[in-house]
């Protein structure tokens, strides 16, 4: 289904990554697997560096320390946020909402919206289209959106299959209005039917976690998990965003009526370097103009991946100047949405450290 | 078939791949080889293979078939 906006803009951008690296170098010696055949897929997957939590660190940990700086450097102001959304899978709690615990952590005032949007690789674009919609309101001038996972929790460290590949990360990004009203087109697909492709399969109602789900079994292809970890079909999923991603954005592309080379950046969601070679092949994009690097240094880090990208490569092209990008978030759901909007000009668009 | 032996053989960075060779037998197929050659299959011959459809497929010459019914349906 098609959205469209007018006269809101993206502010400022703050991602804030775990101090604690991990090298795949290091980890692969866990894997059943031939020294080989881990060095191959370090190179066609792009899997290097990544940053995970240390112990128990939550995400309203990371989500309070990336405000606590914007406070302090007064590049956002506690009593102009008139609601905090936060996307995540991995809340500090199955109840209450995490947004409302960041809320009361910050000390933010009472007249507010504070709202958990329990989305994934999708959640940038979502929790986007949730904002401007948030922003039509009078009331409301300022959101701050916020996607946040610690996924590396619910990975098994014995499965190749995802442990290589997730890595933890919060991204705080503010939007308001603006005068300036070129439209802003999105489109957004899901597909429930296919849930059990990415999925946690204990520790909800539906199957609480015990003893029993906490148990590792071989899954085969030599891994070993548990029903307390993270599930993905990676083929599957693969299938998936080759045969469903490409049209998403034609489609809106032709929606906006815009042509494919009017895009200045292609900011897609960054499982691995493989899955974005192909699809940039695919839809005859210059990789150029759609990076891919993020997985290489940070890992795969969910719905913040794109707000990473733009902090890694495009923060002082940003500051200074505005892009026509285009957004595109998929996975777990599975959910998939696109955007096009104009982006820059912003007061800020970095990457910080969480000792 | 034999520019899918060299496509084939290039995906799996085999030096020489036969049409009975068995795909299980190859040391390098595990499930990041799967993925590889389902790419392969997507942008050469625009057929998209599932990693379960390899599970009924034992020699090269049967994936072949696969990928020419695939390509006519």
């Amino acid at each position: 289904m098609n959205f469209t906006f007018q006269g809101k803009r993206i502010s400022g951008v703050l991602t804030v990554v775990p101090a604690n690296e991990k090298q795949f170098i290091e980890e692969m010696k866990n894997f059943d697997f031939p020294e080989a055949r881990s060095l191959k897929l370090k190179e066609v997957m792009g899997y290097d560096k990544r940053r995970m939590v240390a112990g128990d660190v939550c995400v309203s940990d990371l989500a309070v320390f990336g405000m606590q700086n914007l406070f302090e450097r007064k590049l956002l102001a506690p009593e102009d946020i008139d609601a905090l959304l936060l996307t995540t899978q991995t809340p500090d709690y199955l109840m209450p909402p995490t947004s409302n615990i960041i809320q009361g952590r910050l000390g933010l005032k009472r007249d507010m919206l504070c709202l958990d949007i329990n989305q994934a690789c999708a959640g940038f674009v979502l929790g986007l289209i949730q904002a401007f919609m948030l922003l039509e309101q009078p009331s409301v001038r300022k959101v701050v959106l916020i996607n946040a996972d610690v996924l590396s929790r619910k990975a098994s460290p014995r499965d190749r299959n995802i442990y290589p590949l997730i890595g933890d990360a919060a991204a705080i990004t503010i939007v308001e209005r603006d005068e300036d009203d070129s439209p802003i087109h999105a489109s957004v697909k899901m597909d429930g039917s296919q849930h059990a492709a990415l999925i946690i399969p204990a520790g909800g109602m539906r199957l609480p976690s015990s003893a029993e789900t906490a148990k590792l079994e071989n899954v085969g292809d030599r891994n070993l998990r548990s029903k307390d970890h993270l599930f993905m079909d990676g083929s599957a999923i693969f299938n998936f965003v080759q045969t469903e991603v490409p049209p998403l954005i034609e489609e809106l592309l032709a929606a906006a009526g815009k042509s494919a080379d009017s895009i200045d950046y292609f900011l897609c969601h960054q499982p691995n370097r493989f899955m974005l070679q192909k699809l940039a092949d695919k839809m005859k994009i210059p990789h150029r103009k759609m990076p891919h690097n993020v997985v290489e240094s940070f890992g795969n880090t969910s719905g913040s991946t794109i707000p990473m990208a733009l902090a890694l490569n495009f923060n002082g092209d940003l500051l200074k100047h505005q892009r026509q990008v285009c957004l595109a978030g998929f996975g777990a759901g599975l959910s998939w949405a696109a955007m096009l909007l104009r982006l820059g000009n912003l007061s800020f668009c970095e990457m910080i450290d969480y000792p | 078939m034999n520019e899918f032996l060299k496509q084939l053989a290039e995906t799996l960075e085999i030096s020489e791949i036969k049409e009975t060779d068995e795909l299980k037998a190859f040391p390098e197929w595990d499930s990041l080889a799967v993925l590889s050659v389902i790419a392969m299959l997507d942008a050469n011959y625009r057929v998209n293979l599932r990693a379960a459809d390899f599970n009924a497929v034992k020699s090269v010459a049967e994936l072949f078939n696969l990928v020419q019914s695939k390509k006519r349906a």
